[in-house]
């Protein structure tokens, strides 16, 4: 047991090393003497959108300016938004938690910029032969979704409602996930025969190990995005080019390379 | 006369005692007494609580089946690699359980290393199922049974199997009667907090068996998942599990503060 004690503290050192030296050179990198903080919110399902794609694009074309996220649920934000009133820009995962902070503290510019829809996902070899959504009733078919509660959980079971198989369909589930990232991953660790995600949610790493379905328009639950400068934004007019260079062709072509689908 | 006790000291060890204890001060404050009865009688508590000492149970035996003879092995022979084996073997008590869990799916899975084969030529398939939550469980509780068994086999002297072989018993008859009775205690605390762990286990039981009611659908995760829709059904669903872990802690106190 000591020994094992000895052993765990060593490596915890080591670990703990080896951040620190990365924690340092990120610290010692120089900076750009003049840069604007434009402070963006947006919804958590932006992160690799935003964070990789359009966020350093958008650097990179206004030098001086550092874009700061604040990626989280869409509610959390809008509740960040009204108590702190420090974003420059919003973007919300749905109409409803825009048209809160539209309505406290207001918001200048507002804009669909993007949908989001459901898909049916399988491993890649689509060992139950899924091809369409009506297919998820057969007999044998191990449905992966979220838990009832999670918002894409809801969201997957107001489509199964849509498309008139909602018991059927439940009597298939073999696991209520508990978020987003849980229902891909039991389906790209080819466990389960399908589940229902939105198409954003299947992340660059994981395209390759899933095959997709679509779910048809007439029963499926498509999220609008609307974006948006918070009034009383410190920083209104970078805000609003930042809103600009989202509704841009490059904009909506990196939102689409993210797997979001332009307003239709 | 005894020493006096300095104040700073007090005030710390005042402020850890409330630390520890406010979380379940405040799920008591916090649930809506008026709406037990509804809460508990929805049918996903019964067949939460009953999967959860199904699972719990199954488990703890199968740590004590398979936990024992690796103690005795670690702490009788001197296999070589044995220290290895040992921080093999202890590993899932450090390790976050959510990794044991994607270990599993790797191991066992449907896809996995083990688990393609099992599927392809018995169609056997342990996620999503009662017995992968049960592995899952055992995976992190069993090796609170092997460290308890071993400190156990340790403190017994060699020599008592040695007179006992020597007045004529066999070896499996010396563990039986000679070394087992007095690991008893040792064996009997690790035990109770291998199963204490298993009913507590969430990470690895969700990662690799996921979550359905009635089949996966142990305490914690049942939890969880009420916790999104109804909080008061959680914080009451929290407190089956305080009041077990409780009555646990009372019946074992001195044992299990000794093993430990």
């Amino acid at each position: 047991m000591r020994r094992l004690i000895i052993g765990m503290t060593a490596l915890t050192l080591v670990v703990g090393a080896c951040s620190s030296d990365d924690g340092s050179s990120g610290n010692g990198a120089t900076e750009p003497a003049e840069t604007t903080e434009l402070l963006v919110f947006a919804a958590a399902s932006l992160t690799d959108a935003f964070g990789e794609g359009i966020g350093p694009a958008f650097e990179a074309a206004n030098e001086g300016t550092t874009i700061v996220f604040n990626f989280a649920a869409s509610d959390a934000l809008a509740g960040q938004i009204q108590s702190e009133g420090t974003a420059d820009v919003f973007a919300s995962a749905s109409g409803t938690w825009m048209d809160a902070v539209q309505d406290d503290p207001g918001v200048v510019d507002r804009t669909d910029f993007v949908q989001n829809r459901l898909v049916i996902i399988t491993p890649p070899d689509n060992p139950a032969g899924i091809a369409s959504i009506d297919d998820l009733t057969n007999d044998g078919v191990q449905l992966v979704l979220a838990a009832e509660g999670v918002p894409v959980g809801d969201y997957s079971r107001e489509a199964l409602g849509n498309a008139g198989i909602a018991e059927e369909a439940e009597a298939n589930v073999v696991s209520n996930e508990e978020d987003n990232a849980a229902v891909v991953a039991k389906i790209v660790a080819g466990e389960g025969d399908a589940a229902i995600v939105y198409q954003s949610d299947i992340s660059e790493a994981a395209a390759n190990d899933v095959a997709s379905v679509a779910i048809p328009d007439d029963v499926n639950v498509i999220a609008t995005y609307p974006i948006a400068v918070v009034k009383g934004a410190s920083h209104a007019g970078l805000g609003a080019s930042f809103v600009e260079y989202v509704l841009s062709a490059d904009g909506q072509t990196a939102l689409e390379e993210y797997g979001f689908q332009p307003i239709s | 006369m005894r020493s006096r006790t300095p104040t700073a000291l007090w005030f710390l060890a005042i402020v850890g005692a409330v630390f520890v204890s406010l979380p379940l001060i405040a799920l008591l404050l916090r649930a809506p007494w008026g709406d037990i009865a509804t809460s508990l009688s929805g049918a996903g508590a019964g067949a939460a609580l009953r999967l959860s000492i199904v699972v719990s149970l199954t488990a703890t035996a199968l740590s004590i089946l398979l936990g024992v003879p690796l103690a005795w092995i670690l702490a009788r022979t001197r296999v070589p690699g044995r220290s290895v084996l040992r921080a093999l073997v202890v590993l899932p008590v450090v390790l976050p359980p959510v990794v044991g869990g994607i270990g599993l799916l790797a191991a066992l899975g449907r896809g996995g290393v083990v688990g393609r084969w099992l599927y392809d030529a018995f169609d056997v398939q342990l996620t999503f199922t009662t017995w992968g939550a049960i592995l899952a469980t055992t995976f992190v509780s069993m090796p609170l049974v092997v460290l308890a068994t071993e400190a156990g086999l340790r403190s017994i002297d060699v020599r008592y199997e040695q007179a006992a072989s020597a007045l004529g018993a066999t070896p499996r008859y010396a563990i039986r009667r000679i070394v087992l009775p007095m690991l008893g205690p040792q064996l009997a605390a690790g035990a109770v907090l291998a199963w204490a762990r298993a009913l507590g286990e969430f990470g690895a039981t969700i990662t690799f068996a996921g979550n359905l009611a009635g089949r996966t659908q142990t305490l914690p995760l049942a939890v969880y998942e009420t916790r999104l829709t109804d909080p008061g059904g959680a914080i009451f669903l929290s407190l089956i599990l305080v009041v077990i872990s409780v009555v646990v802690l009372v019946v074992m106190r001195d044992r299990i503060t000794q093993a430990a």
